[in-house]
């Protein structure tokens, strides 16, 4: 693929370069004006809204000076910094996602999916839990380098000569997943001290007073101007590294200019509100998407200006919605990121139908190309068989009650006491429903990876697993008292429901790779933004047992619990290893099967549906898993190459292994604590995965 | 590359090796006592019945931990004893007692290391969880709260813990203590001339300029001791089912009448009030804000515990209003 052609509609795909960058036209200027009319009307909106029953009329008069003394403190002290609040927000995140786009050439590059709000998040969950009380500039700097920190490493994992989108927001989605696992971790550990944190990390504009607003409102101000006095190079630098050489850009420079002026905006914003979802991907990318219509409104000096507008009209309109639908008080129980990331959500699905459809081969850069001996492949998952049951036996015996060999003997044998017999007995079900879910997951991600022909493709990435989460959770928040099954049902429809809606809408076009992630991203982000509200709306003091849960935890399974499970594992595995063949032309590209006579779109279905009944059942089993899917298939094809007859039964072994060990850390390493597997996983696999993108650095 | 995935291996299957080979963890032998059998039917609707009251007894919430400690048998094992000793002030469990995790998922494994005759949990807990535990140790299923009949449901849960414990006797005495100790304080507000006073019971939290305020509506455990003690509850609106909670921010405050008596849990939370609420200019106005009228309780008090909690909690109320 060329450089900048996921950056812009394909409308501007070639010509002079006066073409490309037109000249600012009236029209433009004309439809910013709008958007500022359009603003101002959603904040007036919005400053009438609010717990306090205050009339818009008083609050007039107190904007006049005539208002009654508690009025005038309302609108000061709450409604004001609200709405500036929500102003620097929108501004911060909109400018930060266009600078990022433009550096990355990559429309979907943004502070969510380079990492940059879950690094800020993490670095100031991380500092509150160990009771460090810091100034709010002091704070601003933690999240700063918290984001820095979390997005150096996705550029450089990113970097090299093949800069593609999908290796961008593969590493962005795994550095993100990572570190919203260690924040969880650490909410879970310290559920008290961070009771305020929960909503405030689903972001929320609401404000004591103007003292944040007015800390962070100049540095978000400062980083808005430098981001216009550099307009023009980024204009140049949207243009590709050579061309824009050519005109005396310093590109390395005018590129470090851009993230830190992005990264500094992003910190800003989340000290205000949190991380705020989707704002920085959605604002930015409309505004782009309207510049393709309008001439002149590329030109940064414009397109800038255009998506704060746009970020400040997202978040005022995703906070006078909520409050218009909910009432007044809603603002406090709902945060607004919640809405933003549905409606962001939304957005990237409609964004990615209009898209041109294109199947760029984006997995090269991680698809081993080299041969690998038969004999090193049987080797290597004889190893690996061996490794698991040793993991396996090992889990058994570790845990909060360490257990012996003997013991382990005497039950199997039907000799031990009741302590062992309880203990195993409670806990077998738990290790083997971490090495089954953990087996099924990199199976179902295997298939994923090979049929769309993607990397990212994995069933957590497209939001089945989220779409499970969901239902589940929805079972979970009406009926608390649901049995096992009403759950699992609940699981399989929301997992079935994701797919449809994913594959669905991806099938125009046959399951073209950027289509598939856009809309797979925005079921994902939207199914977490659901399973939040319902959450946050019905059952706020239960936000510990639903957090474990959609963390994905073997606590208190039972073994009839993974009968479903196991049998779809032990239906789907013949059925894959058959279709071995099949999986290897799709993976290759489209127009070999095609010659070879397979039918793609039925292969390509039928496969997709295992892999969804894998993920529904490994979902009702132990909850939302999230990186094994990935990882596990990209370890497997690293170990072996890419001939699914060994990729398949190497996936499904490193995944057992993978969830297994982190189901045993959890369960021993801060024992009799616990901390879900699904969290270790991905602490676990994080590591494992910055490495594997490392080494495929060219 | 080539040899070291053997080498791991090897390692690997080496100290499995030396795992195995050692012997066991437990001897097996059995023990009987031969008291009256005691039995009370939980929340689920199932009966619970021992061969004699339980003396080794695990406790999964507080509440039930704090019943126990009150009716003078020491829990064998509670979950979170750090996150307890901090909010549950008023009955301090000794260091006998083991830690088995967390309250949303307690370690299986540490419970039946303790052996217990009674596992005390509440209907939070996991099904499958519950579940787990009876195949150890008979289980007491009680429900948290509830918002309809907070204070029924407090002295059903502390008289089941007592049926099962032996403790029935202690059970009346501490009822008893408490009867006298809320007609006391009804009494002292009487005397005071507070009778009918408006309260705003409630606690909050802070994060970065985020403030949420966490009003007790009527049904909230502690709002019905104070209704007894002769006060109303200001709050208009309704909290969950089960504990009587709801939230606001700051501005919802202003729909409190001017002369509610505003009363602050815990001084933990309370900070939320003395740092990030102090200059805000809408807390300022509030006319209870300016006739001094906020009062913060002791610490410590858990809002969904047992009698020893609402003792602590009479008395501080009594105090801040009466004082």
């Amino acid at each position: 693929m060329t450089r900048s052609s996921t950056l812009s509609p394909p409308e501007n795909a070639d010509g002079a370069l006066a073409d490309r960058v037109p000249p600012i036209r009236f029209g433009a200027v004309a439809l910013l004006a709008l958007g500022v009319v359009l603003a101002v009307v959603l904040g007036a909106v919005h400053i009438t809204q609010g717990s306090a029953d205050v009339s818009p009329l008083d609050l007039f008069a107190s904007l006049t000076g005539a208002g009654n003394d508690q009025a005038t403190a309302i609108l000061v002290a709450s409604r004001l910094p609200r709405l500036m609040a929500g102003v620097i927000v929108g501004v911060a995140l909109g400018v930060a996602g266009v600078l990022l786009q433009t550096v990355a050439r990559n429309i979907l590059a943004s502070p969510d999916t380079l990492a940059v709000n879950a690094g800020a998040y993490f670095a100031v969950v991380a500092f509150s839990v160990f009771g460090l009380s810091l100034p709010l500039l002091a704070s601003g700097a933690v999240a700063f380098v918290g984001g820095l920190a979390a997005a150096a490493l996705v550029l450089a994992l990113s970097a090299g000569r093949e800069t593609g989108t999908v290796r961008l927001i593969l590493a962005g989605s795994a550095i993100a997943l990572a570190l919203g696992s260690a924040t969880t971790v650490l909410l879970l550990l310290f559920p008290e001290r961070t009771i305020g944190l929960y909503a405030w990390g689903q972001g929320t504009i609401g404000q004591n007073g103007s003292t944040v607003v007015s800390t962070f409102g100049p540095v978000i101000v400062v980083g808005a101007v430098l981001a216009l006095l550099f307009a023009r190079r980024f204009d140049l630098l949207a243009l590709g590294d050579d061309t824009a050489s050519v005109l005396g850009v310093n590109v390395r420079r005018a590129q470090l200019i851009g993230v830190l002026v992005a990264i500094v905006l992003s910190a800003a914003a989340v000290n205000v509100a949190g991380p705020i979802g989707f704002v920085g991907l959605a604002a930015p990318a409309i505004a782009r998407l309207i510049a393709a219509k309008v001439p002149g409104m590329q030109r940064h000096i414009l397109l800038i200006p255009a998506a704060a507008i746009l970020g400040v009209i997202v978040v005022l309109g995703a906070d006078v919605l909520l409050r218009l639908v909910f009432g007044g008080a809603a603002g406090v129980e709902v945060p607004t990121g919640v809405v933003t990331t549905i409606f962001g959500a939304v957005f990237l699905v409609a964004l990615a139908l209009r898209m041109r459809a294109s199947s760029e081969a984006a997995g090269r850069g991680l698809v081993s190309s080299r041969t690998v001996s038969t004999r090193r492949r049987i080797t290597l998952s004889g190893i690996a068989a061996v490794l698991l049951v040793v993991v396996v036996v090992a889990s058994l015996l570790l845990g909060d009650t360490k257990l012996l060999g003997g013991d382990l003997v005497n039950w199997v044998t039907g000799q031990s006491g009741p302590i062992v017999d309880f203990v195993l007995g409670t806990r077998a079900p738990r290790v083997f429903a971490a090495a089954l879910a953990g087996a099924a997951f990199a199976l179902a991600g295997a298939v994923v990876q090979a049929v769309s022909r993607n990397p990212l493709a994995e069933p957590a990435i497209l939001g089945v697993t989220g779409g499970a989460g969901l239902g589940a959770v929805f079972v979970i928040t009406l009926w608390p008292v649901a049995s096992f099954v009403a759950v699992t049902g609940g699981g399989l429809i929301g997992a079935v429901g994701a797919a449809v809606i994913v594959f669905g809408l991806a099938a125009r076009g046959g399951f073209a790779n950027n289509r598939l992630i856009l809309i797979g991203l925005g079921v994902s982000a939207a199914a977490a933004a659901g399973v939040s509200m319902l959450i946050i709306a019905t059952d706020p003091y239960n936000g510990a047992k639903a957090l474990t849960w959609l963390s994905g935890s073997t606590y208190g399974r039972t073994l009839p619990q993974l009968v479903p499970l196991a049998i779809a594992l032990v239906f789907a595995l013949p059925v894959l290893l058959s279709a071995r063949r099949e999986l290897d032309l799709l993976a290759f590209d489209d127009d070999t099967p095609r010659v070879l006579g397979i039918r793609i779109a039925p292969a390509r279905l039928g496969l997709l549906a295992v892999s969804v009944v894998l993920t529904a059942a490994a979902v009702a089993a132990v909850g939302s898993i999230g990186f094994v899917g990935l990882v596990a298939p990209h370890a497997a094809r690293a170990l072996v190459g890419a001939r699914h007859s060994a990729v398949l039964p190497l996936s499904a072994l490193l995944g057992a292994i993978l969830v297994c060990v982190a189901d045993t850390l959890g369960r021993t390493a801060i024992a009799p604590a616990q901390l879900p597997a699904g969290l270790l996983t991905a602490v676990v696999g994080a590591p494992y995965f910055v490495w594997l993108l490392w080494r495929s650095r060219r | 590359m080539k040899t070291s995935p053997l080498a791991v291996l090897s390692l690997v299957a080496a100290s499995a090796l030396v795992l195995t080979g050692c012997g066991t963890t437990e001897d097996t032998t059995e023990t009987d006592s031969g008291a009256a059998t005691v039995s009370v039917v939980d929340d689920r609707g199932e009966t619970i019945e021992l061969d004699g009251p339980a003396t080794k007894v695990v406790a999964l919430e507080w509440n039930a931990a704090e019943s126990l400690v009150s009716l003078g048998v020491m829990p064998t094992g509670i979950s979170d004893i750090a996150g307890y000793t901090d909010y549950v002030q008023a009955a301090p469990v000794d260091d006998t007692v083991t830690d088995v995790g967390m309250r949303g998922e307690p370690s299986v494994d540490a419970i039946a290391g303790l052996a217990p005759d009674l596992v005390v949990v509440t209907n939070d807990l996991a099904e499958t969880a519950i579940t787990q535990i009876e195949e150890i140790a008979p289980v007491l299923v009680l429900r948290g709260a509830d918002a309809s009949d907070a204070i029924g449901q407090m002295e059903k849960n502390l008289g089941d813990i007592a049926t099962l414990t032996g403790t029935e006797d202690e059970a009346e005495t501490l009822l008893a203590d408490l009867d006298a100790k809320i007609a006391e304080g009804k009494a002292a507000i009487e005397e005071a001339g507070l009778d009918g006073t408006a309260i705003a019971l409630n606690d909050a939290y802070a994060y970065n300029g985020a403030i949420t305020i966490r009003p007790f509506y009527q049904g909230a455990l502690l709002t019905d001791v104070a209704e007894q003690l002769g006060l109303v509850s200001a709050w208009e609106g309704e909290g969950d089912e089960n504990y009587g909670l709801g939230e606001t921010d700051v501005e919802g405050l202003t729909a409190l009448p001017a002369d509610v008596k505003y009363l602050v849990l815990g001084s933990q939370e309370g900070t939320v009030y003395s740092n990030e609420l102090a200059a805000n200019p809408i807390w300022t106005s509030l006319p209870f804000v300016q006739s001094g009228d906020v009062y913060t309780l002791t610490d410590g008090i858990w809002p969904f515990g047992g009698p020893a909690s609402i003792d602590l909690f009479v008395d501080s109320v009594v105090d801040s209003l009466t004082s």
